[in-house]
């Protein structure tokens, strides 16, 4: 869209976009590293915008006293059964929509594609009544199967379109060879879509890590909570501990962070994908 | 599809038959094999519970019926109740639908116009600027929530220090979160920065494809910058800013921890009560769970004419397949 060279003048607007642009994206991110960095006696706005001192205290207070390490193991359990689950029901639901034609496939796609659009807010209630008459609220392998749902529609979306690229002749091949059909699925489906496993895999992860309300219905007992759930414990009725609510969020966003780098491109074909074909 | 399968290799003719028959018959069954696992996780962790939500919210539905069982059928009640209620009104529904429609509308044009100016941009410059815009959408919700009440805190919050710094607020600051218009007003920033991402590299991806031939005719016919923008641009992409208003939409009518974790959101404030929180509040807190169903059912109703409308939209015109 470019037509030759820009006169000065749009270079510097572009320019000063730009730099207005990533302030306002870049600036909660910042602001809550730096608050977290700041030592514990500085404690307004402005004080910790630019720290004249950095330190851990924040954190060591976070992970020690405040207990927050035991809420990163229950969401990182939670997050891995939650990977595992719908990874491996997603794999053989894809491999069933995009290698076989049979009847209802069609009806079983789009029903895939609506349920990713029931709210949750519609859901918390029923779901917290089945599980409170099954004694499954604060377990932690309740909340688990309960995201193995959530994130289920998606990833069967998501990974149906690395299923569908192998080529059928990839498989043909195998059975040539005298594979039966669960070895053609080990030895030669599987290692081609593992990029897709992975990258539904994060997908689920982040839903797990970052859902908020269906885990703050379930759990009541703080020995069970959840990062996202646990946050909330530093937030005062009158005055809140900015310093380690800040710290503990960037303990919570980091690994986010990480993995979203990883499938931001599959992820928004994904989501445009499921959005567009029927 | 894969019927390529060698026949086994020379039994008898009678029992091959049968097995044959058989094989088909696996065949056909394998699918279904495959997809049950999976459709019943969805249909008990999500459809049953889409029913019961339905049927729950023509029951008077307390902590009685949940302990003791059976069923208090009342009909519409709950929602007869519901939307004779003032509150519904001039409360809940404005807090969902037009926040809803504000927050669409920002994020869509913001995003939009982050999308043309990186169109502008020299690849490197723009997958650098790319990354950090994807920092904005990987924030959580939870933690992006707090940060940006800890930046709009009442008492020592940097926005407070600042317009109390230039003169424009007294030293008796203002209470942000118990004014409606200012604590929506904070939801809307929290949401547009977390959305706009996913609207600008959607938009971006649809500006590449535009030909640069239409740019090239609509300059020779002395077009200037906006009318190309409007009559070539806009025209083109609007199969794109469909899907991204969808999406935008669809999230930003179920809103929750961003409202629930703002001081007052969780209830303690009726006024700033979305349909979710609501519903949430009603239903889980209250152990009103009849009342709180109705109002997720009238959420998710809502959601699904939105749905349908600009799906029949696009689909009349036929842009999208």
């Amino acid at each position: 869209m470019r037509t030759g060279t820009r006169s000065p003048w749009a270079s510097a607007g572009i320019f000063a976009a730009v730099a207005g642009l990533l302030a306002f994206t870049l600036f909660p991110a910042y602001f809550m590293l730096s608050s977290a960095l700041a030592p514990k006696r500085t404690v307004t706005g402005t004080e910790v915008l630019l720290p004249d001192e950095v330190t851990l205290d924040n954190f060591t207070y976070v992970l020690g006293d405040a207990g927050f390490v035991r809420y990163l193991g229950n969401s990182l359990f939670i997050a891995v059964a939650t990977v595992l689950g719908s990874a491996l029901l997603a794999l053989l639901a894809a491999v069933a929509v995009s290698r076989f034609r049979f009847r209802f496939r069609t009806t079983v796609l789009v029903m895939v594609l609506v349920v990713q659009m029931v709210p949750l807010e519609a859901l918390v209630i029923p779901l917290f009544l089945q599980a409170s008459s099954l004694d499954m609220l604060n377990s932690l392998l309740g909340l688990s199967i309960v995201y193995v749902a959530l994130s289920l529609p998606f990833a069967i979306w998501m990974l149906r379109g690395f299923t569908a690229a192998v080529p059928v002749e990839v498989e043909e091949a195998a059975y040539i060879d005298g594979a039966s059909w669960g070895r053609m699925f080990w030895s030669v489906l599987l290692p081609l879509v593992a990029p897709g496993l992975v990258a539904t895999g994060i997908f689920s992860f982040i839903t797990a890590w970052n859902e908020f309300l269906i885990a703050y219905a379930f759990l009541d007992m703080e020995e069970y909570y959840t990062v996202a759930v646990g946050l909330r414990q530093f937030a005062g009725q009158n005055t809140t501990d900015w310093g380690a609510m800040m710290a503990a969020s960037t303990i919570v966003t980091i690994p986010v962070m990480v993995f979203f780098l990883f499938v931001q491109r599959g992820l928004v074909s994904g989501l445009v994908q499921g959005a567009v074909k029927g | 599809m894969t019927a390529g399968r060698p026949a086994p290799a020379a039994p008898p003719p009678p029992p091959n038959r049968r097995r044959r028959m058989s094989l088909r018959a696996r065949r056909r069954a394998l699918p279904w094999a495959l997809l049950a696992p999976g459709l019943l996780v969805i249909g008990g962790l999500l459809l049953y519970p889409l029913g019961r939500v339905l049927w729950l919210s023509v029951q008077d539905y307390g902590l009685r019926e949940l302990f003791q069982g059976g069923t208090n059928f009342v009909g519409a009640a709950n929602y007869t109740d519901l939307l004779s209620d003032s509150y519904l009104w001039r409360t809940a529904l404005p807090n969902t639908v037009l926040f809803a429609v504000v927050a669409v509308g920002a994020t869509v044009v913001f995003g939009t116009l982050v999308a043309l100016l990186l169109a502008a941009l020299r690849p490197l410059a723009r997958t650098i600027v790319i990354s950090c815009i994807m920092v904005a959408w990987a924030m959580p919700a939870v933690s992006g929530t707090y940060v940006w009440v800890w930046i709009f805190d009442v008492d020592r919050g940097i926005v407070r220090q600042g317009l109390e710094a230039v003169g424009a607020l007294g030293p008796e600051g203002f209470n942000w979160f118990a004014d409606r218009l200012a604590f929506y007003a904070i939801v809307t920033l929290n949401i547009v920065h977390h959305g706009f991402p996913f609207v600008a590299v959607t938009v971006l991806a649809g500006l590449l494809t535009v030909p640069k031939e239409l740019y090239e005719a609509a300059v020779i016919d002395g077009a200037g910058a906006w009318q190309r923008f409007w009559n070539v641009t806009v025209p083109t992409l609007r199969p794109v800013f469909a899907v991204v208003t969808i999406l935008s939409t669809i999230w930003d009518f179920k809103v929750f921890a961003q409202v629930f974790l703002m001081p007052g959101g969780d209830g303690a404030n009726p006024a700033m009560l979305n349909f979710g929180v609501w519903s949430y509040q009603q239903g889980i807190v209250q152990t009103a769970y009849g009342t709180g169903a109705a109002i997720a059912v009238l959420l998710t109703v809502m959601l699904l004419a939105v749905t349908l409308v600009y799906l029949r939209a696009l689909f009349r015109e036929e842009e999208i397949r």
